[in-house]
């Protein structure tokens, strides 16, 4: 397997009293399509804004490309992000901004190309996720997934090393879905980046990802490659794959337990 | 009692932490702003003509109306009163100086912070609810310099700038109440009113004015930064920031006029 680019080791985070990652030791290899699946409030949102230093771990350390981002000052943190795009859920384009003027941002602001050239970097980084010609479009005139295409040529603007998206296939139609897929594929083998998907998606997870992470209740559950997981013994990742209420995970609770539940004050 | 005491002391405690919070983001705009004498970049160009046309051009009609409306109500009113004196001839030092002291000033702003303060608060909070602001600190870029220094900087120019127009319309309606309704002779009333006037009067309208721009807009940045969850708390960031922003700017123009009138030597 590639060197490790992303380290996470004995990561621990509490908000309040409730511990939402408990423990969690992850390694993503350098180049490859690492998919974190679990299914909602397992906490692999939260795993995912610690890797962008959105959040500060209560104990553990995230090693990203070499450094341990815990505690790292705003400085060192935003020299780390010039390393890595990310594709928000809601791709989180700026509203006031036309398409290439969004694409345009990071390079604006981290390098000192002139206009001229950072035109011709949009239209190849558009080019890429293919929208050549909407630079003059308003994010409000174009669809969903063409907003999610055009946060991912802003993700890859300074060609970094990581790339994260947080739900590429959210909202989106099953085709629109399999199209994004397909980029993530293709920016990964094109450009070798390393990405980090964070989905609830089986279907979108066992087409991309060469090493899939299950995270229940802030801990990792099994971490494998497509094969590997679709065979698992456990009982918890064989219902999240079948997608079925009943099973490992309780959605009905004993008439026991639901009693004391309700007169429990 | 006790109970009194306890909702007192946590008023305190909130509007005093709220002041904190406040002056936190004051300081690290003003070091941004001391860093782009020596690294120009750092001001984000764009944004911020952006929003000095919207902040000063787009304002100026509405600006203009207030105050001419204002200097004829000032007119009117001084006029009805100046009469028992037999002193109606004084209505133009009196509209004068009561525009460019404090009316201009207070009546730009508080226009300003109602279509500007909320307008800024609402949109950094629409930006905090969809991740925009996010993106920016994930693309290493301080959502603090890309977006609350080009507006405060804005605001800080232009408001001063509207203040100007607002004194002067005034002044303008003033005039036309005072020659038409009043029947004052034009020379005199102009004359009244240049007498009247002193640059003191001028500056320190002006001086204010520039502390309200920065305070309105810091307290709908800092409210629009605060926003979390939905278009609920939207919102309420932009009620809020209207509300703490008109409070605060009759509060501090209390305090400005008697330092500078009172405490300092004239």
């Amino acid at each position: 397997m590639a060197d490790p680019i992303i380290e996470i080791k004995e990561l621990v985070k509490r908000f309040g009293d409730r511990t939402v990652l408990d423990g969690v030791n992850v390694v993503i290899p350098e180049g490859k399509i690492t998919v974190i699946m679990g299914g909602s409030g397992c906490g692999k949102s939260t795993l995912l804004r610690h890797l962008i230093g959105l959040h500060q771990p209560t104990s553990g350390e995230v090693w990203v490309d070499g450094r341990d981002i815990a505690g790292l000052d705003e400085k060192g943190m935003n020299e780390v992000r010039k390393k890595f795009g990310m594709l928000f859920q809601g791709s989180a384009l700026f509203n006031s901004m036309t398409v290439g003027e969004n694409v345009a941002v990071p390079l604006k602001e981290h390098t000192d190309l002139s206009p001229e050239i950072i035109k011709i970097i949009v239209r190849v980084k558009l080019e890429l996720v293919g929208l050549t010609g909407f630079e003059d479009f308003m994010p409000h005139e174009i669809s969903g997934g063409m907003k999610k295409r055009v946060a991912l040529a802003r993700a890859i603007a300074l060609d970094p090393k990581i790339v994260f998206y947080d739900e590429p296939g959210a909202g989106l139609d099953p085709i629109t879905a399999s199209m994004i897929d397909r980029l993530i594929l293709d920016l990964s083998k094109k450009l070798s980046i390393t990405s980090v998907v964070v989905t609830h998606e089986m279907k979108s997870a066992f087409r991309i990802a060469d090493q899939i992470i299950i995270l229940q209740k802030g801990k990792v559950l099994q971490v494998g490659n497509a094969e590997e997981i679709k065979n698992s013994r456990n009982a918890y990742v064989q219902q999240f794959i079948q997608g079925e209420p009943e099973g490992a995970i309780p959605f009905k609770q004993t008439s026991e337990a639901y009693l004391k539940g309700l007169l429990d004050t | 009692m006790k109970e009194t005491c306890g909702r007192i002391g946590r008023a305190t405690f909130f509007v005093m932490a709220g002041v904190a919070r406040l002056w936190k983001l004051g300081l690290v705009v003003g070091r941004f702003f001391l860093t782009s004498f020596v690294r120009p970049r750092i001001v984000p160009r764009e944004s911020f003509f952006r929003q000095m046309v919207l902040m000063g051009i787009d304002s100026t009609a509405i600006v203009s109306l207030v105050g001419a409306s204002v200097g004829m109500v000032l007119a009117l009113q001084a006029a009805y009163s100046l009469k028992t004196f037999g002193a109606v001839m004084y209505t133009g030092s009196l509209v004068g100086v009561a525009m460019a002291r404090e009316l201009g000033p207070l009546i730009a702003a508080i226009v300003i912070c109602g279509r500007i303060g909320a307008r800024m608060a609402a949109e950094i909070g629409t930006m905090m609810v969809q991740e925009e602001v996010d993106a920016l600190t994930t693309m290493a870029i301080n959502p603090v310099r890309y977006l609350v220094l080009p507006r405060v900087m804005a605001l800080a120019i232009m408001l001063p700038c509207l203040t100007v127009i607002a004194d002067i319309m005034g002044m303008i309606g003033g005039y036309l109440i005072g020659i038409t309704g009043l029947g004052i002779n034009s020379y005199v009333y102009i004359s009244k009113t240049v007498d009247a006037l002193v640059l003191k009067d001028l500056y320190t309208g002006l001086v204010k004015s520039f502390i309200f721009s920065v305070l309105i807009a810091l307290v709908s940045c800092h409210q629009g930064l605060s926003v979390s969850g939905g278009a609920d708390a939207v919102g309420k960031a932009t009620t809020q920031a209207v509300v703490i922003s008109i409070v605060l700017i009759i509060v501090v123009d209390c305090l400005a006029t008697a330092v500078i009138y009172y405490a300092l030597p004239t």
